[in-house]
């Protein structure tokens, strides 16, 4: 019965810390785009696409023009 | 918000303005990931005359497949001029994902012209959007250019077209 609580134990310890160190991450794997040839006074747009590769949900706050 | 294995797409928008030559701009992305923050990078050639480019003219330079009344306008044709002096392959490189799929020849011969096309998706005929293609020529300096591609759509309220009908 004790080998039973200690094994319990330390598999709800072993989570805890598990969840401590979860993290979220975005990876982006094609980060940059090149336009070449634009014409002046016109709107372009590219599409990226974001990964989240953490084991933590991520949370996209801001994007902020660079 | 993104759960853990999860995709999203991220659209960025720039504005050339009146800006000249080659411009780079470096959105941040701000998550719960915490500093520092990633970036995605843009970069551009931005013309003040786009109807004297080299090694390829494209023309009109900037599409309007915008729509004023019930005709349905859900295509554009445009013309790649070759003005060097070897002949182009053209690849596509993006597209107005979910908006329009766009044609292009794949081959221009030197001092000859060629027709692109762009098909406008059904699922976009009834909105207004700027969107943009890009393609990229196999020149010593791999050429790329990015044609703007914009849509207005006003149509006449429903009982003014009776009125009209009658």
């Amino acid at each position: 019965m004790k080998k039973v609580l200690i094994t319990t134990l330390l598999f709800v310890g072993l989570l805890a810390v598990a969840s401590a160190n979860a993290a979220p991450r975005l990876t982006v794997p094609v980060s940059e785009f090149d336009f070449g040839y634009v014409p002046q006074n016109s709107n372009v747009s590219h599409t990226f696409w974001l990964h989240s590769t953490g084991d933590d949900t991520l949370r996209i706050l801001n994007v902020k023009p660079g | 918000m993104l759960a853990v294995g999860d995709s999203t797409r991220l659209e960025i928008i720039f504005s050339t303005k009146r800006y000249t030559n080659r411009i780079t701009k470096r959105p941040r992305i701000e998550t719960n990931e915490g500093p520092p923050d990633k970036n995605v990078t843009i970069i551009s050639q931005v013309v003040r005359r786009p109807d004297s480019t080299y090694p390829v003219i494209v023309k009109p330079y900037k599409l309007d497949v915008s729509q004023f009344g019930e005709k349905v306008r859900d295509e554009m044709k445009f013309t790649l001029t070759n003005v060097s002096e070897t002949n182009l392959t053209v690849t596509l490189v993006d597209e107005p994902y979910g908006y329009a799929t766009v044609q292009l020849p794949e081959v221009i011969e030197a001092g000859k012209s060629a027709e692109g096309i762009i098909h406008l998706n059904a699922d976009a005929l009834d909105q207004s959007f700027e969107k943009s293609f890009t393609f990229e020529l196999d020149d010593e300096q791999t050429s790329r250019f990015t044609v703007p591609v914009k849509r207005t759509v006003r149509k006449p309220p429903a009982s003014a077209a009776q009125t009209t009908g009658q």
